[in-house]
């Protein structure tokens, strides 16, 4: 039973994985970076009429449409002013390009499987459905996002509502 | 069945299958009009042959059968032995449709049901000619057409053939001679490398001479089925094409490698030929040598035809009326046998296949997938609004040669443009080419007589819109048949001919194509429309009172709207034109009617030439950009609130003398405070069929052509909005949807 453990501990600690992690308020969320494209600066994202309030609207990546999407609205969190820091997150998942709208974009931190610890209670009842995992590093709490979540399910539900 | 089989080969049995199922519904309505004509049978013959080939290949035995009993109905008939009478063209048509229902399914990978047993019995019935035995003589030595008592059995046709040449011969020698030939043929085309030493009886086999223990050999192959013998001619050609190339050389499909096999199965080969074929698949190389010893003994009866094909291997070609499109063929075959080392079987099979499209086919094609192209289309795209960027910096930096430079990439990327377009094109022919069979049989069941006239068949469009158009027209053509022609006894008291005409026709007008279905018949009446549509609750009657008879015509394409009493299997559920409109807006297009009450209708489909790139007007609302698209645009005028009323709330103008609702874009599409000066700005006039609409807008950038991108999957369905597309500074612009705008806005403002 105890090796077992040990094994699969061992099997897991294999597994480091690499996430960039980006701040919002006064938290620090991290993404996959198998996810991430590519981070852009702050340009004009061109409203669409009509669409859910969590989208921005849509910018231009050199050539192809992009939605961008405001995590704030999305985790429940105040809006906030543009500043220099702000930044676009590029973000791939299920063949979805999508950006997300952060306050800044940190770096590219490496952990463990064994350094995430499963959710627990953070943020409103809605953010936490995005949550895969938080991990303690440092002192801080760095919560890592799951990014399917993010844009599937509740996404058709609204939009199917509207 | 299975589907184990080579995915590829099965796509390409499908596309391949497809295309000719798709001719074979043409050509079967072209030939009742035309029962005699020749080609027209050896055409059909060879389409129901080639997909009887690929599908016996896939083992899809179900449709095997029933082209098979097809096939054989033709080929009596090509053979004369069988006139076309309306029943047997409806147990055709029926078969047909048999073929159709299976290859869907094959297409859906479900599994096969056999074919109605009576169906299969009846073609049966019909593939039986009358006089067997003499016929054939007769027809064999007169012409190339070869009446044979049972067309199916092909080894057993040129038997017969072999036979009528050398009449006085013994058959028996002959015949295996031939066989065992044609063994030997086979298998060094297979590349068994057996084909020399396979037996004592055929170690000659290379050279074409009749073998000199034939008698021994005859037992052993003369147990080859016709089964058997179709397989392997099958497996030879990959795609069961030795459909006869003789009859009509210069078609298409005979894209097959081995010309001999490819002769042999065509009933209608002369022995010369053969013989002639023969000695070139043997390998010339050999060909001199052997030839000489079989001159020196003309007084046996086989070699006999050998001699005389030696010296005219030019007249034999020509007998059977087989031009170039061999000439190539024979190198290629040739090559075969020279590799006779490449001993597996499949190899060669493969070998076969590749070379398939390049052996006899004049022309050079290559089959691309559309998504290739759709790609490519949009990277062209993407070249076009560099260049539009790249226009509009050269504008403001005023270099000459850059400017220089700019306009010479203009004109690439215009040929590009072009040239990649022209790439997606096709003829509407595609969709064309259904309605004979759609017409024919409607009016047959509806006991009209109707003629179908087509025009503009080649008009190229793009092939997006070749598919999107098809659903429509035939709704719009199987109206005219069932509403429009009226009943021949009716016409007759009408003092019009009793065949009632249709007249489908296409032609291209500027970056427009038009599509135009007339009939003459009987014509709407304005009037009845108008109670109808008071009756159904569309209209009241005093808007009725007012409406021009064009505006009338149009209420067929209000939902609910049915000018039928009596619901048909054809039309009267009063979905049709409306959905038939929506599409046809959804394209970008228009549709317009008219009609003269006992005289005809004439309805006018206007669509884009491509789906790709859309002309807009760039309007700006705010600071935000839009597009409209430019095909709805009517004209542009001054805003001027002094002209303007409030006509039951609803903000109007007049124009032209007529009034419009005027709606300002801006509250609707821009987020935030709303400070619209309402006394500015331009009011750009939409047409949506026959309403209009005002759009103020604060300012107008003007016209553009636009590649449309999609939003993506979170966006998709967001109301008004058709796409997106980056603008040529950089930027991006929503382009509108206008119908679905006001869908979504414009009740809103109402209430």
């Amino acid at each position: 039973m105890s090796d077992d453990r040990n094994n699969n501990a061992g099997n897991v600690d294999d597994q480091v994985l690499q996430w960039v992690t980006y701040r919002l308020g006064d938290e620090t969320y991290g993404i996959n970076v198998m996810q991430v494209q590519e981070v852009l600066r702050y340009s004009e994202i061109a409203p669409v009429p009509g669409a859910p309030d969590y989208v921005l609207g849509i910018i231009n990546l050199r050539g192809n449409v992009v939605t961008v999407i405001d995590t704030r609205a999305r985790f429940g969190l105040p809006p906030e002013e543009v500043t220099d820091n702000t930044r676009v997150v590029i973000i791939e998942s299920d063949e979805q390009v999508v950006g997300i709208l952060v306050d800044s974009v940190a770096e590219v931190v490496y952990l463990k499987s064994s350094e995430i610890d499963s959710a627990p209670n953070v943020g409103t009842e809605e953010s936490a459905k995005f949550i895969q995992g938080v991990s303690n590093r440092d002192g801080e709490l760095l919560i890592l996002v799951d990014l399917n979540k993010l844009l599937s399910d509740e996404e058709w539900d609204e939009l199917s509502s509207l | 069945m299975s589907f184990d089989v080579d995915e590829d080969i099965l796509q390409d049995f499908l596309v391949e299958a497809g295309e000719i199922l798709e001719q074979l519904q043409e050509q079967l309505v072209e030939l009742e009009n035309n029962p005699e004509d020749k080609d027209l049978l050896n055409a059909i013959f060879r389409g129901y042959h080639t997909v009887k080939g690929g599908a016996g290949f896939l083992s899809l035995t179900e449709l095997v059968e029933i082209c098979h009993g097809a096939e054989n109905v033709f080929d009596v008939m090509r053979n004369g032995q069988r006139s076309l009478t309306p029943e047997l063209m409806d147990t055709i048509l029926q078969a047909t449709d048999v073929v159709v229902d299976m290859f869907e399914k094959v297409k859906m990978r479900e599994p096969l049901e056999a074919a109605d047993a009576t169906l299969v019995e009846t073609l049966h019935k019909l593939s039986n000619p009358e006089t067997p035995g003499e016929n054939i003589f007769g027809d064999t030595q007169e012409e190339a057409p070869v009446a044979e008592p049972e067309p199916v059995v092909e080894e057993e046709t040129f038997e017969l053939e072999e036979d009528t040449a050398a009449t006085e011969d013994p058959a028996e020698l002959i015949e295996d001679i031939t066989e065992d030939e044609f063994e030997a043929l086979l298998d060094e085309l297979h590349g068994t490398g057996g084909a020399p030493g396979a037996s004592a009886t055929k170690a000659p086999a290379p050279a074409p001479t009749p073998t000199p223990a034939p008698t021994a050999s005859s037992g052993g192959e003369e147990d080859i089925t016709d089964d058997e013998f179709e397989a392997l001619l099958d497996e030879l050609h990959g795609k069961g094409q030795f459909g006869g190339e003789a009859a009509a050389p210069a078609t298409p499909p005979p894209a097959s490698p081995a010309p001999a096999a490819e002769s042999a199965g065509d009933e209608e080969i002369s022995d010369d030929e053969f013989e002639a074929l023969l000695d070139q698949l043997h390998g010339q190389g050999k060909g001199p040598g052997v030839g000489a010893p079989k001159e020196d003994k003309p007084a046996e009866k086989p070699r006999v035809k050998v001699e005389n094909t030696k010296p005219e291997p030019a007249k034999a070609e020509a007998t059977a009326a087989k031009p170039a499109a061999k000439a190539p063929a024979p190198a290629k075959a040739e090559s075969k046998p020279a590799t006779p080392a490449k001993a597996a079987e499949p190899a060669a099979k493969k070998e076969e296949k590749k070379a398939a499209p390049t052996a006899p086919q004049p022309e050079t094609t290559v089959r691309v997938d559309t998504r290739r192209l759709d790609q490519i289309m949009n990277m062209v795209g993407e070249l076009v609004l560099v260049r539009n960027r790249l226009i509009s910096l050269g504008i403001s930096i005023n270099d000459e040669s850059m400017s220089k430079a700019i306009a010479n990439l203009d004109v690439v990327t215009g040929d590009l443009q072009g040239a990649v377009m022209q790439t997606r094109m096709q003829p509407i022919k595609k969709v064309f080419g259904r309605f004979p069979r759609v017409v024919r049989d409607l009016a047959r069941s509806l006991k009209k007589e109707i003629t179908l006239e087509l025009e503009g068949e080649e008009t190229d469009l793009d092939k997006n819109l070749v598919e999107a158009l098809a659903d429509p027209l035939v709704h719009l053509v199987r109206n005219s048949v069932d509403h429009g022609i009226e009943m021949p006894d009716d016409r007759q008291a009408a003092g019009k001919p009793r065949m009632g005409k249709v007249k489908l026709s296409a032609s291209q007008e500027g970056d427009h194509i038009l599509l135009v279905i007339e009939d003459d018949g009987k014509g709407m009446d304005p009037d009845k429309l108008k109670d109808i549509a008071i009756s159904r609750g569309v209209l009241d009657a005093d808007a009725a009172a007012r409406m021009s008879d064009v505006e009338a015509f149009n209420l067929i394409f209000a939902p609910g709207f049915s000018t039928k009493t009596e619901i048909s299997d054809i039309s009267g559920r009063g979905v049709g034109m409306d959905v038939v409109k929506t599409k046809i807006n959804q394209l970008n297009g228009t549709v317009n009617i008219d009609s003269q009450l006992g005289r005809g209708t004439r309805l006018e489909i206007k669509v884009p030439l491509t789906l790709a790139i859309l002309p807009t007007l760039m309007i700006v609302l705010g600071k935000q950009t839009f597009a409209l698209p430019l095909g709805a645009v009517s004209e542009i005028i001054n805003m001027d609130i002094k002209k303007t009323n409030t006509v039951d709330g609803q903000l109007t103008m007049i124009v032209r003398s007529k009034a419009i609702p005027l709606f300002f874009l801006g509250e609707w599409l821009i987020r935030g405070p709303k400070n619209i000066e309402r006394d500015k700005g331009h009011v750009v006039v939409v047409q949506m069929g026959t309403k209009q609409v005002g759009f103020v807008v604060d300012a107008l950038i003007g016209q553009e052509e636009v590649v449309i991108k999609p939003l993506d999957a979170l966006l998709q369905g967001t109301p008004g909005m058709a796409g997106a597309t980056i603008t040529s500074d950089g930027g991006i612009a929503l382009i509108l949807d206008i119908p679905s705008l006001l869908k979504r806005y414009a009740r809103k403002a109402i209430k």
